[in-house]
């Protein structure tokens, strides 16, 4: 049969998606709640077209064509329609892509990965990243007004991070000469920031009584970023800040262990249920409408197999290293 | 999960809940599938879900744990906790909400002094619920406890109506122990449908129980569901042994002992009236005298009950006010099978089709989907199983025709599936009707059981080789399942998500069969269809909308029930001439149509006739048919907001501009109504509607922004009133205030009925509300002989300005 994408004639042949037959025909759509060879169903629509012989806005991902269709991707109207879908979407992702502290320090050291290093007791690694970042010996904190501390997440429920002085600690404890230069990667500014925005008062609470690290850092970077599609759509379409309030029904930081490297932070999910369309009496949803979670019973952790963390578009599912 | 842990009610031993468990399993079974009935069962038992029980459950079946979690918490119907002994139910329909359903609530939760994060009292006496209308919103506000029904609950009675509902129980649990010794004689029935109980009906209800036992007559008393004018309370009905109504509109207590003595006497009795009966609407309609009861003239009761029934045509209410429901030999002596008989002695099952397609029936669930045409797709595949699935999940929040329907004609449904199944060749049918209509799915039930004995389904039809198995099947609450692919997902044993069509159910439905989906009231003009021609039939209506249509008229009107009307009658006809016009001589201001997935017809454009097509011109939508009138003092865009929070609840949350979208535009509502919005968020709420409607991936949320859309398109002037802090109605309660003027006396009676203390007790002299304290109940406003209690905007500018 024969559709139209865009003005282009296409000739298709058997059961493919609009999704799958537009990418071949080299017109770019993004996509979220899709995934190869996984079984999804619509959720995201990212992937938005618009049918201009309805009229009407479809997703392109499970949308099958039927003769004489024309089908648009790329007018202003259905770029509109995917950029409102992101900003909806983040509008109930109360997260943070990077760290506030690493965001603001002036040499750019990835402070949240250092203090990572650091609580992990690797000090010679959080070193390393201070050796790359720093023109030691001099350290740069001294004339600095320490905006990091200032920024701290952990200000707002108890006191800041005492970022200086772990960094003064370490110049002492480890022996500089003897340690490798870690490759401190500045943020990339350019790219979309996800923001958490503040913490109510229930969770400042949880928040003291749950996260105790050596350095008492929250840990605030998305540990899923390398991976997020959200993050590079939102950053393609050009978003800064979601349109609208931010609120949402998930629990803010809530790092749940899965099994000895998969987590699940419920707060960067985006209910597109890959997880739970692709796992076998594991994730499951709960509740519905607005409240609707993706939620791992205790008992079916472990069926979940570490293959479905890259199935995640976002980093509500990650894998850790080492 | 958190699994809940808490003990379960009645301290039953672990053995015990096994022992249950086991029974239950092997009633209903232990495939996937069979999820919701399993877990119904297992709440009919327990009164929730107990843990213990929940665990039995993955040992004993194939449900596992991500499925049951996915579904029981899904489905509103299922509990995870323990519930108090009694369960308030508090009716937030729309026409309950414009009546005050929310003062009502808040009054209950203040009175029982139930905790905020909580439903139940702390002596589990009682449990609280907001539910979507209870069948009688002529009635409104109205409140359910148990089983009984009050009408125009005042916030202020409330504390009266717990003692009341608390001293009547006890009556009954006394009643209960006597009667068990006895075989019912008949049943009286207190209302009609949940309506009539409501309207002073514990006074009728204590003397009924009073003069069964002073005459010694053994009646079960009870009350049941809706067959329209509702505005005829109290009303009695005096059901006998074989399911005879005999009805007694706007009776009094002091009748009784005679009604009761003249029916409970003697069999013989029983049979004379049954007779009297048939053929008579007017018993109901015109003046009787009856040995010592003196019948006022209807006339004199009610004023209006003749032209609440002359403009209306029966078509799916045939039988109107006479045809007991389940009494099957008087269905057929009126005619009842005689299309079913005649379409299988025909045999000619395509002439069926075309005779609905030339009928110009349309689905009356909503869409208006020329039925015919669906029953085309499915005859003309060639599959040897397809379903046909009766929609009756009636969500809508303002609406109960389809109820009234199922529990009034049950045979006439159930014809008009056979003939369908007929003409389709569909081989099994499935009766889908909200748990929350106990009396429909009981007496389909039974319905079913007595055409099955008289072969009118089960196999070989009426003597024929056409055979046709129907079951039941009881949704769970979720109004997202009145859309057939989610519906079809729930009798899958899923949560309810709606699914992409194309492919539609009718080529690819449950079980991936060809599967017919038809709203119960399209089902029922099926018979007349066949019986009297199509023609005869595409007679009544307009170019492109035939026959008739139920709407539960209700809101500001004085009378309103349940009505059938021609299509093409107007909207202001329906009001001035059926429902005799708005209450209390209030001016109109709109009429909100179609519920949460339509929209408010402003009172200027309301010559328009009722009609798919002209009603999507306008942005609203015929829906299911709950027509809700508003007066001048209901604000539009607390309405807006009404509807939104219910879908912004009811969306299935699969997809994001549905689950997001409508919970972004309720902030936005949310943020209008307390005065804290800028003139900006009445753009971005408008332009946020638009992209919801357009993007949604199902009817619910390709809908929900109607309401919104509609008022923004009519009534734009109040959004920016609110904006600048004036709310006219005064129903946005953050803009407004009470305030005692100069006038007061100081008799001290708004101190007294103030339930939280807000206004200090000082005799003689002008007293003072304390704005922090109060919650704006307005029950000192109602206390107060001397009217000066106002109400006035927050906002001091808006308030010199409106001076
Ligand atoms: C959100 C939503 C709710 C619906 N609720 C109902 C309902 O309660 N009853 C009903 O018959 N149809 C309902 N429908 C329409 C059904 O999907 C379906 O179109 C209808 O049952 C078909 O029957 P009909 O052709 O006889 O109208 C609903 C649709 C949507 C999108
Ligand atoms: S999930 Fe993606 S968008 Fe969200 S915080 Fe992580 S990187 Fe940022
Ligand atoms: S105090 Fe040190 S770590 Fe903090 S911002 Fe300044 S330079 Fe960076
Ligand atoms: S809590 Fe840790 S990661 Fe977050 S801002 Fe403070 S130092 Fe940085
Ligand atoms: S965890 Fe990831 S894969 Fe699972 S639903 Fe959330 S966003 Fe999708
Ligand atoms: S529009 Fe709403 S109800 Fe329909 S599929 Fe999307 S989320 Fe579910
Ligand atoms: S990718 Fe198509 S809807 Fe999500
Ligand atoms: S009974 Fe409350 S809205 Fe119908
Ligand atoms: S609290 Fe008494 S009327 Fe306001």
């Amino acid at each position: 049969m024969q559709i139209t994408i865009n003005d282009k004639i296409i000739d298709v042949q058997g059961q493919d998606t609009l999704l799958k037959i537009a990418r071949r025909e080299g017109f770019e759509i993004p996509s979220l709640c899709w995934s190869k060879d996984a079984r999804h169903k619509s959720s995201c629509m990212v992937c938005a077209v618009k049918d201009l012989s309805s009229g009407q806005i479809i997703p392109s991902c499970t949308s099958k064509p039927v003769e004489g269709m024309r089908i648009d991707t790329q007018s202003e109207e259905v770029m509109q329609v995917r950029t409102l879908s992101l900003e909806l979407l983040l509008s109930d992702h109360r997260a943070d892509c990077e760290a506030p502290c690493s965001l603001v320090c002036p040499s750019k050291l990835d402070i949240e990965r250092m203090l990572n290093y650091y609580d992990k007791g690797q000090k010679e690694k959080a070193f390393g990243l201070i050796k790359h970042a720093f023109d030691l010996p001099k350290l740069a904190c001294e004339n600095c007004k320490a905006p990091c501390e200032k920024a701290c997440r952990r200000g707002s429920i108890d006191t800041p991070v005492t970022i200086r002085k772990i960094i003064k600690e370490l110049t002492k404890v480890v022996d500089a000469t003897k340690v490798d230069e870690i490759e401190n990667v500045a943020i990339d500014k350019t790219k979309f920031q996800s923001r958490l925005g503040r913490f109510c008062e229930s969770e400042k609470a949880r928040l003291k009584e749950t996260v105790s690290t050596p350095s008492n850092c929250l840990h605030c970077a998305c540990a899923g970023k390398s991976a997020c599609q959200l993050r590079t759509h939102a950053t393609t379409h050009k978003i800064k800040r979601p349109g609208y309030d931010m609120s949402s029904a998930l629990q803010v930081m809530s790092r749940i262990k899965i099994n000895d490297t998969m987590y699940f932070e419920p707060s960067k999910c985006i209910r597109c249920g890959l997880c739970v369309y692709n796992s076998d009496n594991g994730f499951t949803f709960k509740n519905r409408g607005f409240q609707m979670e993706v939620n791992l019973p205790e008992e079916n952790k472990k069926n979940i197999r570490v293959e479905l963390a890259s199935l995640c578009p976002t980093g509500a599912l990650y894998i850790v290293e080492n | 999960m958190s699994q809940c842990n808490c003990e379960n009610n009645d301290k039953l031993s672990h053995h015990e809940v096994m022992a249950k468990m086991d029974t239950i399993i092997d009633r209903i079974g232990s495939s996937r599938r069979v999820i919701i009935p399993l877990l119904q069962a297992i709440q009919d038992e327990f009164n929730y879900l107990p843990a213990d029980a929940i665990e039995r459950i993955y040992e004993r079946t194939e449900i596992e744990r991500a499925q049951l979690i996915s579904v029981s918490t899904f489905y509103s119907q299922f509990r995870h906790i323990p519930y108090g002994k009694h369960l308030i139910k508090v009716c937030a329909g729309t026409a309950c909400h414009v009546k005050g359903a929310n003062n009502v609530y808040d009054s209950f939760v203040r009175e029982l002094k139930i905790k905020t994060d909580s439903v139940t009292t702390d002596d589990k006496l009682f449990s609280i619920e907001k539910v979507a209308c209870l069948g009688c919103c002529t009635l409104a506000p109205v409140v359910q406890i148990d089983d009984k029904i009050y009408g125009h609950v005042a916030p202020g009675k409330v504390g009266e109506l717990i003692s009341e509902f608390i001293e009547s129980n006890k009556a009954e649990e006394e009643k209960t122990g006597k009667a068990n010794e006895y075989k019912l004689s008949g049943e009286v029935r207190l209302g009609m449908g949940s309506c009539c109980q409501a309207s002073g009906s514990a006074d009728i209800y204590n003397e009924l129980l009073t003069k069964a036992n002073e005459l010694g007559i053994k009646v079960d008393i009870k009350s049941v569901g809706c067959v329209g004018v509702c505005n005829q309370v109290p009303l009695i009905d005096v059901v006998l042994e074989d399911g005879a109504v005999k009805r007694y509109p706007n009776v009094k207590a002091s009748e009784i002992k005679e009604i009761l003595h003249h029916h409970f006497k003697s069999g013989s009795l029983l049979r004379r009236f049954k007779n009297s009966i048939i053929n008579h609407v007017d018993n109901y309609h015109t003046d009787t005298t009856w040995n010592n009861v003196v019948w006022k003239s209807e006339a004199e009761r009610t004023g209006l009950i003749n032209s609440f029934l002359s403009e209306q045509k029966h078509i799916s209410t045939e039988g109107y006010g006479f045809l007991a429901p389940l009494d099957l030999d008087e269905y057929i002596h009126h005619q009842g099978f005689a299309s079913l008989k005649k379409v299988i002695a025909e045999n000619k099952p395509n002439q069926v089709v075309r005779d609905v397609l030339t009928s110009g029936l349309r689905g009356r669930g909503g869409g208006g989907f020329p039925t015919g045409e669906k029953m085309k797709i499915v005859a003309s595949s060639t599959q040897k199983d397809k379903y046909l699935i009766c929609n009756g999940d009636e969500g809508d929040p303002g609406a109960f025709m389809d109820r009234m329907i199922l529990e009034s004609y049950p045979y006439r449904v159930i014809e008009g599936m056979v003939i369908e199944a007929f003409a389709t060749g569909a081989n099994k049918g499935i009766f889908y009707i909200r748990a929350e209509y106990p009396l429909a799915v009981q007496r389909i039930k039974r319905a079913l059981e007595l055409c099955r004995e008289r072969k009118l389904i089960g196999r070989n039809i009426l003597g024929s080789n056409f055979s046709f198995e129907v079951t039941v099947f009881e949704g769970a609450g979720a109004f997202v399942c009145g859309e057939e692919t989610a519906l079809i997902a729930s009798i899958e044993g899923d949560r309810g998500f709606p699914k992409q069509k194309p492919p539609f159910p009718a080529v690819e439905g449950l079980d991936g069969r060809p599967t017919l989906v038809n709203n119960v009231e399209t089902l029922s003009q099926i018979p007349y269809i066949i019986r009297n021609g199509a023609n005869h039939y595409a007679e009544t209506g307009t170019e492109n909308s035939k026959g008739t249509k139920v709407f539960a008229l209700a809101g500001k009107i004085k009378n309103g029930g349940l009505i059938e009307v021609p299509m093409g009658i107007s909207l202001n006809r329906i009001i001035d001439e059926i429902g005799g016009g708005v209450e209390g001589g209030e001016q109109l201001k709109a009429v909100q149509i179609g519920g949460p997935s339509g929209g408010c017809i402003p009172a200027h454009r309301c010559d328009v006739p009722v009609d798919f097509d002209s009603f999507r011109q306008m942005g609203a939508m015929m829906g299911s048919g709950g027509l809700v009138v508003l007066s001048e003092s209901d604000c539009m865009v607390d309405v807006a907001r009404y509807f939104l929070s219910f879908t912004c609840e009811e969306s299935c949350g699969k997809c994001t501009f549905c689950r997001v979208g409508i919970r972004r535009m309720l902030d936005l509502l949310n943020r209008i109504c307390s005065g804290s919005a800028k003139m900006e968020d009445i753009d971005k709420l408008e332009e946020l509607a638009l992209n919801v409607k357009k993007s949604s991936l199902c009817g619910l949320g390709k809908t929900a922004p109607n309401p919104v859309l509609t008022t923004l398109k009519y009534f734009r002037k109040e959004y920016e009133e609110h904006i600048n802090g004036l709310c006219k109605t005064g129903k946005c309660k953050d803009m407004m205030q009470f305030i005692i003027t100069d006038d007061c006396t100081g008799c001290t009676k708004c101190a007294k009925a103030c339930p939280v203390d807000a206004i200090a007790y000082e005799p003689y002299k002008v007293h003072n509300i304390d704005q922090d304290a109060c919650v704006k109940c307005g029950l000192c406003v109602d206390e107060c002989e001397f009217n000066t209690i106002i109400k006035v905007p927050v906002k001091q500018e808006v308030y010199a300005n409106n001076d």
